[in-house]
């Protein structure tokens, strides 16, 4: 299909500008640390000689692969409940908007206040273990409690990528089933599950790849005993001061992020078959009955039980920020938020312009990237799939280091400014949107296209009036994700903020470090209020823009 | 479309060409938390009218920030660090060596032989124990390494990580010198205070907050850190151990090619003037001054009454802190 490289007039200079960014804004930097780590005047090995010898590591690696699995299929399944309940539940309007919005609230939370407010409430003197349960020899730290903290702030990610596929499944052809005879089970596994295919595969491939790049929440509830790669490299650089054997152990988590990637895709050609789902050809729509009052009943009592975990923690947060001190002082002020209002305002709007410019930028970024992978042919294709996932699968300091090593000084000096940490969130972040666009594009129906192209449009005209608005839910998941991580995100930017440009997430960070909760609370809690905002404000957006396009997708806060 | 397009384009330009611009400045890098070092730097800017721009990291990725920034150094000054972290940046070769002129009142304990960093103040080690969990269970607070060892404390007891933490050096130092320097039975307490530990956390004050809460009894932390948490209100009784604590020191340094370096360097001997050494006690930073008369708050004094310091030979220190804490890796918490 070469033929349509040549061909097409917008396609090839298409790929070739997305080819540049990611090398200049991927691979260059990455490219540079590589450098540094294999190369001590002259090719030189001596940065990894006696990282393999040092059991941490082996155990680390063995860890961060059954940990990656672990969370990546726990949080795909849970993902794949809501999202079920959330499109084929038939809740009211109301229950439906607030189920969405409890499962945003653990991608909002900022770097460590989820673990931590996952000890408050099911630590040892925890509020659910002791205070209700009057457990006291709960043990929160190791495999357990990263495993359910990491499912937990993961599954959401998973959760957006399902729901917009679920909701492009075609209920008559669940209603064709029926009327050939099946039942609901069987009409669940035989032809609602398998349609759903690339959104569990892409949604797997970002929960367990999330979940590989994540080393706050095992920093604090791991402990010595579980030790994992990303976390791991984090205490090789800050801790042992050894850049060079930290980059290493990172470049080591490629192997696993690698493995995942090609299994996935692996996994879907396996079984082969079509996906298409959306063809233009929608008959009438059917009142959707795959699922049982009673399976309906169970997604309920799952989802609730996830859902109140998560209401606790962050409740946990709420009351934290508006007590002088939790645990010491319970009475009611507002101190924290008068702090947060005066001394923390450069930092929130600073913020806020950063998030702001990397949704649009990321968005059309992570759309057209997801199009080309998914629908066309060019040369190195697969590799720019992949070279575009590395910084998400690599853990965000050694990201930040690479970013500084390389825009530090010339060719290319971008350190101090806020465009640094725009393309750190752009390359960092997108491919949430990516994966949920190629997610959709493989239940699109490609005639879609071809009629548009057959009536004479170019391929960016058809790539707009045609790709674009039906992949909207995908746009509109992406661009809340990346958002959401530009206002949570730390561990990269921690390299990355300057004099001129601070971020809410330092802000936080120095909270928690400080024994200040009550701030680092009243930060987090006014970024959550943001979050909702934006998402609200680009749902109604995005409704405006599309007004009369394909209305069957849902979307996030219950458009 | 397109215009939206143009619209965020023209925005990113402005924004790339849009850096700090002042003139007199210093920007420096400190791992202490806002709350401490805010107010110094102030101070000076009040007095001098010279602007200290600071970023606030962990010392870890302090260090590893002005290596990786080495061919263009962002900053001017390292200030409020651990000293594990300057003889770091010192083998990195990030920073330069600076001698104050106040440098023969300064105890040679508490300086870089070679002059590349100096005390800004003196830092120890302290118990924090949360109250309540200890009558619940009828415990007085240790007062003894050796009480720290008691079943009754079995994963009850937070302290900091020794691959992140100065504070877990500070521990790991405090132990070698209260059992004679023989590392053989500093080695071997640990192990057994390793069955007790219930998490060690990334960063040294780390286990402060869980202990002001009640989810671990025992917290061991060097001192500002526990007492932010006594100053909150918190319901936590402080203690030393009676063989003794290291007392480790808190530097400053210049930055190698900083570009503010003449406000940089007078920064740094503002450093060592008794003004600024005084607002140490002032600030209740709950440290100990370097500059000797300096003043010494009497909360301090009466808490130091009972500690017993134990004075680090950093040249030693500098020699064998990887073994330490190899060692720590490899034999302490290996179960």
């Amino acid at each position: 299909m070469n033929r349509q490289a040549v061909r097409d007039p917008v396609l090839l200079p298409t790929a070739m500008v997305v080819w540049a960014a990611v090398l200049l804004f991927v691979l260059y930097p990455l490219g540079r640390l590589l450098v540094l780590v294999f190369w001590n005047e002259g090719p030189s090995l001596d940065a990894v000689r006696g990282l393999l010898g040092d059991w941490t590591h082996r155990a680390a690696l063995v860890n961060s692969l059954v940990l990656a699995a672990l969370v990546g299929v726990a949080g795909t399944v849970l993902g794949f409940a809501f999202a079920l309940l959330a499109v084929r539940g038939s809740l009211p309007t109301w229950l439906g908007r607030a189920l969405d919005a409890v499962v945003l609230l653990p991608l909002i939370s900022p770097p460590f206040t989820a673990a931590i407010a996952l000890i408050f409430a099911l630590g040892p003197r925890g509020l659910i273990s002791y205070h209700v349960f009057g457990l006291t020899n709960v043990s929160i730290y190791g495999l357990s409690g990263t495993f359910l903290s990491e499912t937990l702030t993961y599954f959401p990610i998973a959760y957006l990528t399902l729901k917009a596929v679920i909701a492009n499944i075609d209920a008559n052809l669940e209603d064709s089933a029926f009327s050939l005879g099946a039942r609901r089970w069987r009409v669940f596994r035989t032809v609602t599950v398998p349609l759903a295919i690339p959104g569990i595969a892409n949604a797997f491939l970002l929960v367990s790849a999330a979940s590989l790049a994540d080393f706050a929440t095992p920093l604090i509830l791991a402990g010595t005993r579980f030790p994992v790669l990303p976390t791991q490299a984090f205490l090789q650089i800050t801790g042992l001061y050894d850049m060079r054997g930290g980059a290493a152990l990172c470049f080591l988590l490629l192997v696993p992020a690698l493995a995942i990637f090609v299994g996935q895709r692996r996994w879907i050609e396996r079984r082969g078959g079509s996906y298409v789902t959306v063809t233009g050809k929608v008959g009438a729509v059917t009142r959707i009955k795959s699922l049982s009052p009673i399976a309906i009943t169970g997604l309920g009592v799952l989802c609730g039980a996830v859902a109140l975990l998560v209401l606790v923690c962050y409740a946990l947060i709420a009351a934290a920020s508006l007590v002088k001190g939790l645990g010491a002082d319970n009475r009611l002020s507002f101190v924290h938020y008068a702090h947060v209002f005066s001394g923390g305002l450069k930092a929130v709007r600073d913020t806020l312009i950063i998030a702001v410019l990397c949704m649009p930028v990321g968005g059309l970024f992570a759309v057209v990237l997801g199009f080309l992978v998914a629908r066309t042919e060019f040369p190195g294709r697969r590799a720019l799939e992949f070279a575009a996932m590395m910084n998400y699968a690599l853990p965000g300091t050694i990201v930040g280091i690479a970013y500084l090593i390389a825009f530090n000084d010339p060719p290319l000096v971008l350190t101090g400014t806020a465009f640094i940490l725009v393309v750190c969130y752009v390359f960092r972040y997108s491919l949430a949107g990516t994966r949920a666009t190629m997610a959709v594009l493989a239940q699109i129906d490609p005639s879609l296209e071809e009629a548009s192209a057959s009536l004479g449009a170019r391929r960016d005209v058809t790539f707009r009036r045609v790709v674009l608005p039906l992949v909207r839910p995908a746009l509109l998941a992406g661009m809340t994700v990346l958002f959401i991580r530009a206002m949570t995100a730390i561990s990269a930017t921690i390299f990355l903020v300057s004099l001129s440009w601070s971020l809410v997430t330092v802000r936080i960070l120095e909270g928690i470090t400080n024994l200040e909760l009550g701030q680092a609370s009243a930060f987090s809690m006014l970024v959550i209020a943001l979050v909702y905002l934006a998402v609200v404000l680009a749902s109604l957006a995005m409704r405006k823009l599309n007004a009369g396009s394909l209305g069957q997708a849902g979307s996030l806060l219950g458009e | 479309m397109a215009s939206t397009l143009r619209l965020f384009a023209s925005l990113l330009l402005v924004l790339i060409f849009a850096g700090p611009g002042l003139a007199q400045t210093v920007n420096v890098y400190t791992a202490w938390p806002e709350s401490l070092s805010q107010p110094i730097f102030k101070a000076y800017t009040a007095k001098t009218g010279v602007q200290i721009n600071f970023i606030r990291l962990s010392t870890g990725e302090l260090v590893a920030r002005a290596t990786a920034e080495k061919n263009n150094p962002r900053a001017d000054v390292i200030w409020g660090a651990p000293g594990d972290g300057f003889a770091a940046a010192k083998e990195a070769g990030i920073i330069e060596p600076y001698k104050t002129a106040n440098i023969d009142k300064i105890p040679a304990e508490l300086r870089d032989k070679d002059g590349y960093y100096t005390a800004v103040s003196r830092n120890t080690l302290i118990f924090m124990s949360n109250a309540k969990l200890l009558k619940e269970k009828g415990l007085k607070a240790p007062t003894s390494w050796n009480d720290l060892l008691d079943p009754v404390f079995k994963g009850q007891i937070q302290t900091a990580d020794a691959r992140t933490s100065g504070t877990a050096l500070t521990r790991i130092l405090s132990i070698y010198y209260a059992f004679g320097k023989d590392e053989e039975k500093a080695i071997d307490y640990q192990k057994k205070l390793h069955k007790n530990v219930q998490v060690y956390t990334k960063s040294g004050g780390g286990c402060t907050v869980p202990a002001s809460l009640g989810q671990t009894m025992v917290c061991i932390a060097h001192m500002p850190d526990a007492m932010e948490a006594k100053k909150k209100g918190y319901d936590v009784v402080v203690s030393f151990p009676k063989e003794g604590v290291a007392a480790v020191i808190e530097g400053v340094a210049l930055v190698k090619g900083a570009k503010n370096r003449e406000a940089a360097v007078k920064f740094i001997e503002w450093t060592f003037s008794k003004e600024m050494q005084d607002l140490l006690d002032r600030n209740n930073v709950y440290m100990l001054p370097t500059l000797p008369g300096a003043s010494i708050d009497a909360d301090v004094q009466a808490l130091m009454k009972e500690a017993k310091l134990l004075p680090v030979d950093l040249e030693w220190v500098g020699k064998n802190r990887k073994r330490l804490v190899d060692r720590w890796i490899n034999e302490v918490i290996r179960d």
